[in-house]
């Protein structure tokens, strides 16, 4: 007999439908499974000869012949052993019922019978949602999970006893209840807060500006100053997730199989940090599994480059994509994916491959050249996309023991949502958001300067001697500060302030 | 410019590498004609030196400058790029340390400003630090300048100064006594320092160290029985212990001030731009004290300002050229003298 059913399967963050096709023959026993399945899906045989063992029914005895359509396409990883084994079941008519063609079927199965937790189940169901199903059973390990998933009825079993007991019609469970997003419960569970960082007052007005404006933001300073400390403090200060965008970064935690099973979303915005020799694929995605890479799973939050100039040139200059357009899209021979990459940028390095360089304290050993080497690495298109270049200095012993009052990371947060507040106003209609990614049209209309305020930008480039391309970078900037101070148009006092975070471009640092 | 078989012998003579063997061999002759029989190979020598803009000035011609003869052992050529006029300029020379720290590079500057005014070339040796220095200032402030380097015209060492090279060319002279396609080599750097020496009415060293090449230049002057000016340094930086060593064996003049070299000006220049300062911009020139360092803490905690408004009026007063920026986020008053 011939059995048919619906499970669901991921390429990239979409997930697509795998129909599971189970045919008993007279003959030799034997057991094929076609459908260009990889490895895992292979191997899925002998944990389905065991489930169904385990759970007190019998493997038939026949030439048994499994099929995955489209089977011209290639499928990975665990998703369909309960498909496979509830087709098998009704197949070799030891589950008499119709209801199951209404289900779509996802989870891998433990040698016992049980139902056993998958990487990506809300994108798949968000998937599958979309194309029209409406009726899922899963593992319970995936519940909280899928909880956040609406107009869907889910039903988080156990084992497969459970499931062929539930459309058998012999057992009852509920579907999951659809839970609310509370942010504000979860949001402000941050470990660190800027409460805590003491003096550094440059480096956390730069930082409040950028958040602000949704710059991107590099730190430079000597070993131990502080920049990690503060970078994690960054996701601090950023608006609270939506819950749109909740999802989005839930979606792509759960594909790469990093998502807390017990909260089931991510609330807290994304804080990575890829060690310095991270390949491509690993910062990209990509790789054989076609895994997101770092600058997707720092969507919608922080990705910090510790020790920028220590990554590979190539590597760095891959980021140029995402930081563009925000998004990646990994090539391979196979297939071509797409990832979801907005995130904010956050870099720090040393001064000189020493770190001690204009350090009062401590003598610089490197010569001109390794200095000039050291920074040149960054040189070009990628330091043209960062907006905000400050030093952070090493605070004095006095500072670290002070008690001097630090703001709260929530006090600063409040500045910067009243000045995302004004840029959503202006940028209404547009795909554009926060300052930092106004296109030169907007820039024309939003930065317009006024007579004194071209002098002075005039004067500062000849008299700062910076470099021509920060220009735009400036006004952006000073756009924002404006933006924070609630003035309508770009002041004086805006542009200068904004010239002081433009280290790079100052030939000081020679 | 016409080359003669005298000039052409000189070119062919002047691709020996040891100054020695120039030396007797220019002396063997009384015509430098007689030195080679093919003199064919020049010819190839000139082209490329057409390609180029550069012109050989021979130590036969009149054109060669007269300070150069009475020296030791003076180049048989010298290719230059640019304004060959300015080696009839009033000449002094800048050298100094590689590795300048601030306090040479502002010495330098202020220096450079007070004899670009008094239409004085600056000559150096295009190297790092205070030399690409002299040259930079002299070129921001409408000053002529010459560069003698030690490898062929058609390249520049350190390639960083490569920008420079080229305005120096255009603006200024690139000088160098060895043919084109002369690579990078480190016997040439000394070499050349004597011709730095040779060619100016006096050296100013504004910092070098204890190893440093300028003192190289330094001894050079004083053999050549040029004026050596050393401004003194401070006794703790390493960059500063050869200058102030020299001094200390009395060999130079030490300077404080440009017009210990040049004279006091009767007219004095009156350039000072009358600047109205406001409220804030003396508060924080009343904190910044002389020469010292103030760090942005500082700053906050003695001005009372927010830390919005206190970087918007530091950048202001830098664009006014009242203070200045330094790495660390520390603050200075600009230096004067």
């Amino acid at each position: 007999m011939l059995a048919k059913l619906d499970s669901y399967a991921l390429s990239g963050v979409d997930g697509y439908k795998v129909e599971i096709e189970v045919d008993l023959n007279a003959g030799l026993p034997s057991y094929d499974i076609v459908g260009l399945g990889d490895t895992a899906i292979k191997e899925s045989k002998e944990r389905v000869r065991s489930a169904i063992k385990n759970s007190c029914f019998a493997f038939p005895l026949k030439k048994v012949t499994i099929n995955l359509a489209p089977a011209d396409s290639k499928k990975e990883g665990s998703y369909f052993d309960l498909a496979i084994s509830v087709a098998m079941l009704v197949a070799s008519e030891q589950l008499e019922c119709d209801n199951y063609k209404d289900y779509v079927f996802v989870g891998e199965l433990s040698l016992d019978g049980s139902l056993r937790h998958i990487k990506g189940m809300m994108p798949l169901l968000i998937s599958a949602l979309q194309a029209g199903h409406r009726k899922f059973i899963i593992p319970k390990a995936n519940a909280e999970e899928a909880s956040y998933v609406e107009g869907c009825e889910i039903y988080a079993l156990d084992n497969l006893q459970d499931v062929v007991g539930f459309l058998a019609g012999t057992r009852q469970f509920q579907p999951l209840e659809t839970k609310e997003f509370v942010s504000i419960e979860n949001g402000n569970k941050y470990s660190v807060d800027f409460g805590e960082v003491k003096g550094q007052y440059v480096a956390k007005r730069a930082i409040e500006i950028a958040v602000a404006g949704g710059h991107n933001i590099l730190m430079i300073g000597p070993p131990g100053a502080g920049k990690t400390m503060m970078a994690k403090c960054v996701p601090t200060i950023m608006p609270d997730m939506s819950f749109e965008e909740a999802i989005e970064v839930t979606k792509i935690h759960s594909i790469a199989g990093i998502l807390d099973t017990q909260k089931g979303i991510v609330c807290q915005r994304p804080f990575r940090t890829p060690h310095h020799t991270a390949t491509i694929p690993s910062l990209i995605g990509g790789g054989s599994k076609s895994k997101p890479g770092e600058v997707s799973l720092a969507h919608n939050g922080v990705l910090f480059l510790d020790e920028m100039p220590e990554y590979q040139r190539k590597t760095l200059e891959t980021l140029r994509q995402p930081l563009e357009d925000g998004y990646v899209t990994v090539s391979r021979a196979k297939q071509s994916l797409e990832y979801p990459a907005k995130f904010m940028l956050v870099a720090s390095m040393n001064p000189c491959p020493c770190g001690n360089f204009g350090s009062k304290t401590q003598q610089c050993k490197c010569t001109a050249n390794e200095i000039h080497k050291y920074v040149s690495k960054l040189s070009g298109p990628l330091i043209d996309r960062i907006d905000l270049q400050i030093e952070v200095d090493n605070i004095s012993y006095e500072e670290l023991r002070g008690t001097s009052n630090e703001e709260s990371s929530a006090e600063i947060k409040k500045r910067v949502e009243k000045a995302r507040a004004i840029q959503r106003e202006r940028y209404k209609g547009t795909s554009v958001f926060v300052n930092a990614y106004m296109t030169n049209a907007q820039v024309k209309k939003y930065c317009a300067l006024d007579k004194s305020c071209e002098v002075l930008l005039k004067n500062a480039f000849e008299k700062l001697n910076l470099s021509a391309r920060g220009s735009t970078r400036i006004l952006k900037v000073a756009r924002t500060i404006a933006d924070l101070d609630g003035s309508e148009n770009i002041l004086p006092v805006h542009i200068t302030e904004a010239i002081q975070y433009r280290s790079l471009d100052r030939k000081y640092w020679e | 410019m016409r080359y003669t078989d005298d000039d052409k012998a000189l070119m062919l003579l002047s691709r020996e590498t040891s100054i020695k063997k120039k030396m007797s061999m220019f002396d063997s002759v009384e015509h430098p004609r007689e030195l080679y029989d093919d003199l064919s190979e020049a010819d190839e020598m000139i082209s490329q030196m057409e390609e180029l803009g550069v012109v050989a000035i021979t130590r036969v011609r009149d054109m060669y400058p007269k300070a150069l003869l009475d020296i030791y052992d003076p180049p048989v050529v010298l290719y230059c790029r640019g304004d060959v006029d300015l080696l009839r300029a009033n000449i002094l020379a800048i050298v100094g340390t590689r590795k300048a720290t601030r306090y040479g590079k502002d010495a330098t500057k202020c220096f450079v400003q007070k004899f670009v005014q008094r239409d004085i070339c600056i000559i150096s040796g295009l190297a790092r630090g205070i030399d690409s220095a002299a040259h930079r200032a002299t070129l921001e402030m409408g000053g002529k300048t010459i560069a003698v380097v030690a490898t062929g015209l058609d390249q520049v060492y350190p390639a960083e100064n490569l920008e420079l090279a080229q305005s120096i060319i255009t603006e200024g002279l690139m000088v160098s006594e060895y043919p084109i396609g002369t690579g990078v080599h480190a016997f040439r750097f000394p070499e050349r320092n004597r011709i730095i020496s040779g060619l100016s009415n006096g050296v100013l060293i504004p910092e070098a160290g204890l190893n440093s090449g300028s003192l190289i230049t330094a001894n050079c002057a004083l053999d050549q029985g040029k004026e050596l000016y050393i401004i003194p340094g401070s006794i703790f930086a390493s960059q500063s212990k050869g200058g102030n060593q020299m001094l200390k064996d009395l060999q130079g003049t030490m300077v404080t001030c440009p017009e210990d070299i040049v004279g006091d000006d009767s007219k004095v220049d009156k350039e000072e731009l009358a600047v109205q300062l406001t409220m804030e911009q003396q508060v924080i020139l009343n904190l910044l004290k002389d020469d010292e360092e103030v760090h942005f803490t500082t700053l906050i905690a003695d001005s009372k300002m927010s830390v919005g408004e206190l970087s918007a009026l530091l950048s202001e007063m830098e664009i006014y050229g009242l203070i200045r920026k330094l790495s660390g986020n520390y603050y200075m008053r600009s230096p004067k003298l």
